[in-house]
């Protein structure tokens, strides 16, 4: 029973091929509505190239888009080892980024020496994401409030949150000096903002991503390789038994929570020191759900998470041009997603089905 | 030594004219799971109208046999006719609508709803009409003695009376073929005569039975032939099982079977001296390995589950809690493993007060537990065999902050080795071995724990064969030697009075009389077990250990 050890998922098997059947497939059946729309199917091929990375800029936007996702989808895989549902990306996020904004505009953080000026917030995020996600593990160990509906319904509160706080000066909406001033925060200091890697602003990848890749490989680590990884499996698989066997499951529950809700506010980090510079209301718009999505897929590999995380990434990218130029709206890249989804989900059952033949 | 048709010299073969082909024909049938042989070569006739024996050690492939008939899994090679016509059932649906019917040695009953709700699952659409189904129930009772409540729900139910649902449930639909996977495992001396005589009463009427077993007074009692398996394969046969005993015995153990450990054995008729030191109440000096005071326990609806449980146990003790399933054992169990916290009363181990602390706490103290649902308590079945016996102490086994495998799975061999815990390797999942090795499983684990001063095990030798008994009893023993206090709860009278050096007996809660493990005292615990009260009357005046 070495189901869980990455490796072996990394070997192409009937899995693996399934995934990009279905991936093609559904990009076929897109291409199919944009003729049944009336628009060239190559003029729109070309925009969606071209979105997803037809420059340098695209490119790296799409690899920001996709750690954002990789992110949330660590979360959740991690937390369904446990047999525990984190579908609370989208709040951890939001907290993260009103506690990674609030950190940047004070004053004493944006003069840190060393990086720090931009570490700090992100720790920050981490912090509050950890505690968003960690109310709904206190809830769920203490009086059996069920994680799904906690954090699902924790989201929506930070989403208002994040509404709340750009609407009064005395949050964080920036002073209105002009008439025409939208709900939103100052502009964070250069300072906090993630340096870029390559330090051109035409190619926008920005420290973020060796921090998220890092904490990809720790996250696979922890599962295959560590005691902890065994003691949230069986905690997942048996929670009763693994509490008799002396596991102290409720500590563990909240932990593995705090964990995945921490992966998420660092992903709202990301975005806002990485690339928004500024808080506005619907700063995520969809980010954690798209990102819980992957998880989804992922099936508890983090292989997996990182594949699906680029194919959302570029998916979201390319359909945003796609609409800009071609006039095809970004609502198709919606159906793209749910048909790989759909298809995945059914494969994925099949494949169950075969092994459980086999073994 | 032959099978042949012969259900015309049936005690009841009645019901049916003589079959010239049998119910169900079984020819070299094999199952491989990964590196297991699980069957090789296995056939078998069985006939309308007979009770017939499947026996076997703990792994010797009866429940795949029974699991191949049912549809649950689909042999490897050979064949198999039910009622003359080729049978290669797909599924369990497929068989139950063939009028194949299994009580299967695990439950599958929806622990939330009540009696009839699961009777009513998968047999009926549309509306339901719980209170024909309800009748039914009274219908099974007059017929077959089997008493339910139809409107209890299941989490209440003790599990002998789980196991009288899942009976019930395939009673109800009148099979041709009932297959029963170790259906006496659970149930008391009582409730076994009175599953017998159902099973004759099923057959009587035409119905082939099926039943697994190993306990040879069932045997005796009813079967009507009987087929030996170990290894996969078929050891022996009879067509007179109640004649020939000793040869199934010596085919399905491949040895005589030794004197059953007996009640006259040196530990039995001296309790060592630590035990008389922590049974008098002055003796602090070592402090006992289990002491409870008061304890008691009220479900959900208010009943008063466990009653004012007071009892020492002496390191190096083993006392036993006998009694009738259901009379608060399961609460028991719970409550000094630390899974639920008493209503009332404390406890203490080795001195240390442990009432209401979390199963971690109560490991790192040194209290093994062999729950009496192992599936739902003792074990992960989806991870690997050296997952499981290492479950408590994982911790060992990290190195530079990785999990040294290599390291665990050694340590499981050994102790796999030290236990005889039989699978293909440690890496296996645990879910794929016999009930028998993953309970030695289990008491592998539970007995190494380091420190060990107490052994909470309940029912420890369900389902398991005389050998596996032997064994566990051997190491139950040897760790009492050590000092380690043992409180034994089991329905096996006979068991518990060769291993224990004192019984307890619990009726409906309550304490009803202790006395001396001694197969004299046998109509005492009887009368106790059955609740008698002037038995109680008696015993209380000179029951000395319970409340100071």
């Amino acid at each position: 029973m070495s189901a869980s050890l990455d490796w072996k998922r990394l070997q192409p098997g009937p899995a693996l091929w399934v995934s990009v059947a279905s991936v093609a497939g559904a990009l076929v059946a897109g291409a199919g509505m944009v003729m049944l729309m009336g628009v060239p199917v190559g003029d729109a091929i070309a925009a969606f190239a071209d979105g997803a990375w037809g420059s340098p800029y695209a490119l790296a936007a799409s690899i920001n888009r996709a750690l954002v996702l990789m992110l949330v989808g660590l979360g959740f895989v991690l937390a369904e080892r446990a047999n525990l549902t984190n579908v609370g990306g989208e709040g951890q996020i939001a907290v993260g980024g009103i506690a990674a904004t609030a950190l940047c505009l004070w004053p004493p953080v944006a003069s840190l020496p060393f990086g720090l000026a931009f570490i700090v917030p992100m720790l920050g995020a981490c912090l509050a994401g950890a505690f968003w996600a960690g109310i709904a593990g206190v809830l769920k160990v203490k009086v059996g409030t069920n994680e799904v509906i906690a954090t699902l319904l924790l989201s929506f509160i930070a989403i208002w949150m994040v509404y709340g706080s750009v609407q009064s000066e005395s949050l964080l909406r920036r002073p209105m000096t002009t008439s025409a001033t939208l709900p939103e925060s100052l502009e964070i200091p250069v300072a906090t903002q993630l340096p870029l890697l390559l330090g051109d602003p035409s190619v926008p990848l920005h420290a973020g991503l060796p921090i998220g890749l890092v904490l990809a490989a720790v996250v696979a680590v922890v599962l295959g390789f560590t005691v902890l990884g065994l003691k949230l499996r069986a905690a997942g698989l048996n929670a009763r038994a693994a509490r008799r066997a002396g596991m102290a499951i409720d500590r563990l529950s909240i932990g593995v929570l705090c964990a995945a809700g921490a992966l998420g506010g660092l992903a709202g980090a990301c975005m806002l020191q990485g690339e928004q510079y500024t808080l506005k209301a619907g700063f995520s718009s969809g980010y954690g759900f798209d990102g819980l999505v992957v998880g989804l897929l992922a099936r508890g590999s983090v292989t997996g998470v990182v594949a699906g995380a680029l194919l959302f990434g570029f998916l979201r990218s390319g359909g945003i041009n796609m609409e800009m130029v071609a006039q095809v709206p970004t609502a198709l890249v919606v159906v793209i997603q749910g048909l790989i989804i759909v298809t995945l989900a059914g494969a994925a059952l099949g494949i169950q089905r075969m092994e459980g033949r086999h073994a | 030594m032959r099978d042949k048709p012969e259900s015309e010299s049936g005690t009841g073969g009645t019901a049916t004219a003589p079959a010239a082909v049998p119910l169900l024909r079984i020819e070299g049938l094999s199952k491989r799971f990964g590196a297991l042989q699980a069957l090789q070569d296995v056939s078998l006739d069985l006939w309308a109208g007979e009770v017939h024996c499947l026996l076997g050690e703990n792994g010797a492939g009866k429940s795949t046999l029974c699991n191949l008939v049912f549809g649950v899994h689909a042999p490897d090679a050979g064949n198999m006719h039910f009622d003359g016509a080729p049978w290669r059932p797909r599924a369990p649906a497929e068989a139950l609508s063939r009028g194949i019917a299994m009580v299967h040695q695990h439950f599958s009953l929806v622990p939330d709803i009540s009696v009839v709700d699961n009777l009513l699952l998968g047999q009926v659409h549309g509306v339901l009409d719980r209170k024909a189904w309800a009748a039914k129930l009274d219908t099974m009772r007059a017929r077959y003695g089997l008493a339910l409540d139809p409107w209890a729900r299941i989490q209440d139910l003790s599990v002998g009376e789980r196991q009288r649902v899942e009976i019930v449930k395939c009673l109800i639909r009148e099979p041709r073929l009932l297959v029963l996977d170790e259906p006496t495992a659970v149930l008391l001396p009582e409730e076994i005569a009175a599953l017998l005589a159902v099973c004759q009463r099923v057959a009587d009427q035409g119905c082939g039975v099926v039943l697994v077993t190993h306990k040879l007074a069932e045997i005796r009692q009813v079967a009507r032939r009987a087929t030996v398996l170990r290894g996969g394969r078929v050891a022996a046969r009879s067509d007179a099982p109640s004649q020939e005993i000793d040869a199934l015995v010596r085919a399905m153990i491949q040895r005589d079977l030794a004197t059953p450990p007996s009640a006259t054995e040196a530990p039995n008729a001296a309790p060592p001296g630590a035990a008389e030191a922590g049974a008098r109440h002055g003796g602090v000096v070592p402090p006992p390995a289990l002491m409870a005071d008061g304890l008691s326990v009220r479900d959900a609806d208010g009943v008063l589950r466990l009653s004012n449980f007071t009892l020492m146990v002496a390191p190096g003790e083993i006392v036993a809690v006998a009694g009738v399933e259901g009379n608060g054992q399961s609460e028991l169990g719970a409550v000094l493993s630390g899974m639920l916290a008493p209503t009332e009363g404390r406890f203490f181990l080795a001195g240390e007060e442990m009432t209401g602390l979390p199963p971690r706490v109560l490991t790192a103290a040194g209290c093994g537990v062999v729950p009496e649902d192992r599936h739902a308590l003792a074990c992960v079945t989806g991870m690997s065999v050296a997952e499981n016996m290492m479950l408590d102490r994982l911790h060992r086994f990290r190195r530079f902050g990785l999990l040294d495998r290599a390291a665990m799975t050694a340590a499981a061999r050994e102790l796999m080795a030290r236990f005889d815990v039989r699978a293909a390797s440690p890496e296996v999942a645990f879910g794929g071995l016999s009930g028998g090795n993953q309970q030695k499983a289990v008491l592998a684990r539970e007995l190494t724990l380091d420190p060990l001063r107490f052994l909470l095990a309940a029912q420890p030798t369900r389902g398991l064969d005389v050998g596996a008994v032997e064994a566990i009893y051997n190491h139950i023993r040897a760790a009492a030697q050590r000092g380690v206090g043992v409180l034994l709860i089991s329905s096996e009278l006979d068991e518990l009075l060769s291993v224990a050096h004192r019984v307890v007996v619990l009726y409906r809660g309550r304490i009803m009389g202790s006395c001396r493990a001694d197969a004299s005292e046998r109509p005492r615990i009887g009368a106790w077990m059955a609740g008698q009260q002037e038995q109680f009357a008696s015993a209380a005046s000179s029951h000395k250990e319970i409340s100071p």
